[in-house]
């Protein structure tokens, strides 16, 4: 059979390319669906997860197994070999170093050939293997460039080998298949990003919108669900028991609109449930919830006079005697029957409160003291 | 899908494995049926060169046929070929195995009839099978359910290998007592230095006796246990007590087989007491 000298394959074909890909994938996909199944409580998707890559595995295997029994099928040649030079290139730490060896292949029925590849030698073994001393080697007759020296060779080897004298072949040597080129990585840890940021695009609405409604308490124990989500412009947190909305710091409740806006996302999570309290601050909302079997006198947080809200700020902080204002705060109840709006300014010289009622309308004035 | 829908799965899947491995090993056509077994004899044997690595075993040059073709092979054990030769002498015969029409392939098998039926995977199928029934038993019904699925099969296991690794230890004993003692020599010591992740080096010793039996074998093999102080072995001669049908058995240090001996009837025991005890519990807890 002849030999051919050309250069050993690299691995950058289309093939494994794709083959990087595939299994960036893979992996990535099932990460990210062990991870979102258990954040979820997804049972399929977790144990899709487990059995992506079982199954990928198993695919990948089988497909690379006509060409492993077509490899293992061909029985190894044998040859002399003649050492041009060895360097050690690691692993000085254990027993074995791992040496870097270039040598002349002479076969019997092909011209020789160079070779240059890495082998671990043991140590005590390694004067063994000098420059220009004749060895047993081995390789597979459809690649020349796989070669190993044979460190027990059969007798007969070994006769031949003893009285052998190998003349050095010219030319560059041959090198093994090189490593996978970062190509390949490039694309492999590309297809696990895209993988994995598919499968949570996939369940987003199940990852970020997870609210009361989507997971009611059950009836045996009841267990506070704590969701909370963050936008570029503010934070807000939802329980079973209260809500907050947090403004972001170029942000106040008493722009337009931006307290109803916070007021529908709450309702959205909390399907218009009965509160006990809203308090409003300069950019903080909290809604304090009436728990299911409580007595207590609540309203519904969507229909306050929201947009009344900012004039009533805008006449508690023009009472006399305030000074220059400084904070204020909004709370609503209605404990004592009627629903009442407190308006509360503090100020430099002193604090004023006013009352309205449902509609937003001025029941009552408190000045500064 | 509930948990009975996944028991259900795991069932079928490697249910369906095992059949299939079953209905092969019926048919004939398993890796292990379609391997071809020959007998080799050990033709030559080196002493390891002090100080190399015991991972290679003790280089041997092995000679066999092959049943269908008659040819003759002559290898050693260069690479990797299967297991370790850890006890040669010129003559001692060596199992060996290869894929039909791939000698070149050949790996030594200290049992050559080991596995000949190929039933390994669909035996672990089955093993598979019953986890998952013992682990839905003891999530879906009650958690004493492990303690019994667990320790039903250990101690059926214990109570039937005890008394035959008993009698095989016994065996074994008076075998290495029933004849005089030969003269051995450490020829060797073999070193192997591993380190691990966070940089530990460890270091391990082997030593390598030679002895010459009654009837005139000369016998070279590893002696992993027995000698104090293994590093500085070398050169040392031993006393070497073996079995006369098989030299492959043998002992350095008689008063520590003694003490192992009883160790292992110790150990065993106490291994059977834990899968009763394992029993009982989950039956009480039920």
């Amino acid at each position: 059979m002849p030999i051919t000298t050309g250069a050993p394959p690299t691995r950058t074909t289309p093939a494994a390319v794709a083959s990087g890909f595939l299994t960036g994938g893979v992996i990535g996909a099932s990460l990210a669906a062990l991870v979102v199944g258990g954040i979820v409580g997804n049972a399929p998707l977790f144990v899709t997860g487990l059995a992506l890559p079982a199954v990928y595995g198993l695919l990948f295997h089988l497909a690379g197994a006509p060409r492993r029994a077509r490899e293992a099928a061909l029985a190894p040649r044998t040859a002399l070999a003649m050492i041009e030079s060895r360097e050690a290139v690691g692993g000085e730490a254990t027993s074995d170093v791992a040496v870097r060896f270039e040598l002349t292949v002479a076969p019997d029925d092909v011209p020789a050939y160079r070779v240059a590849f890495t082998q671990n030698i043991n140590l005590v073994e390694l004067p063994d293997y000098r420059p220009r001393g004749v060895v047993v080697v081995q390789y597979p007759p459809d690649r020349p460039w796989r070669v190993r020296i044979v460190k027990r060779p059969t007798p007969k080897w070994e006769e031949r080998a003893a009285g052998a004298r190998v003349d050095s072949a010219p030319g560059p040597a041959m090198v093994g298949e090189t490593p996978e080129s970062s190509a390949v990585g490039v694309v492999t840890l590309l297809a696990l990003l895209l993988a994995a940021a598919g499968v949570v695009l996939l369940f987003r609405a199940d990852l970020f919108d997870q609210d009361t409604s989507a997971h009611p308490p059950s009836a045996t124990g009841p267990s506070p669900s704590v969701s909370s989500s963050t936008s570029s412009s503010s934070t807000t947190v939802v329980s079973s028991a209260s809500a907050t909305v947090a403004l972001g710091p170029d942000q106040t409740f008493l722009d337009k609109g931006e307290l109803r806006r916070a007021v529908g996302s709450l309702a959205k999570g909390t399907n218009t449930r009965a509160a006990l309290t809203v308090v409003v601050q300069e950019r903080l909302l909290s809604v304090v919830y009436a728990s299911t079997d409580a007595q207590a006198p609540t309203f519904d947080p969507d229909l306050l006079p929201y947009d009344r809200f900012p004039a009533l700020v805008k006449e508690a902080r023009s009472s006399p005697g305030v000074g220059s204002p400084q904070t204020w705060q909004i709370t609503v109840e209605r404990l004592t029957g009627s629903l009442t709006v407190r308006v509360g300014v503090t100020g430099t010289e002193g604090a004023a409160s006013l009352e309205a009622d449902a509609r937003g309308e001025v029941v009552r004035r408190t000045p500064a003291h | 899908m509930g948990l009975q829908g996944y028991l259900a799965l795991w069932c079928g899947a490697f249910g369906t494995l095992a059949l299939v491995g079953y209905a092969r090993s019926l048919a004939g056509v398993t890796r292990a049926q379609r391997a071809v077994r020959v007998m080799g004899r050990i033709e030559r044997v080196r002493e390891p060169r002090h100080g190399s690595s015991q991972h290679d075993g003790i280089p041997v040059v092995v000679s066999f046929q092959d049943p269908g073709t008659g040819q003759e092979f002559t290898v050693t054990n260069d690479g990797d070929h299967g297991e370790r030769i850890t006890t040669a002498w010129t003559g001692r015969e060596i199992g060996v195995r290869y894929p039909r029409g791939r000698p070149h392939a050949y790996r030594f098998v200290g049992d050559l009839w080991a596995g000949r039926r190929g039933l390994g995977w669909p035996n672990f199928a089955i093993f598979l099978i019953y986890v998952g029934l013992v682990v839905f038993a003891a999530v879906d019904r009650a958690w004493p359910w492990a303690l019994i699925g667990f320790g039903v099969p250990w101690t059926l296991s214990g109570a039937w290998y005890l008394p035959q690794s008993d009698r095989a230890v016994s065996r074994r004993f008076e075998g290495l007592t029933s004849q005089p003692p030969v003269r051995g020599r450490v020829v060797a010591v073999l070193t192997d230095t591993s380190t691990d992740e966070d940089g530990h080096t460890s270091t391990s010793h082997t030593p390598v006796i030679a002895f010459t039996t009654h009837e005139g074998t000369t016998v070279t093999a590893y002696c992993p246990d027995g000698l104090p102080d293994p590093a500085q072995s070398h050169g040392r001669d031993v006393t070497v007590h073996y079995t006369s049908d098989d030299p492959a058995v043998f002992t350095v240090n008689l008063a520590a087989e003694h003490r192992s001996r009883s160790l292992d009837t110790v150990f065993g025991v106490v291994a059977l007491l834990v899968g009763v005890a394992a029993v009982v519990a989950g039956a009480l807890l039920l």
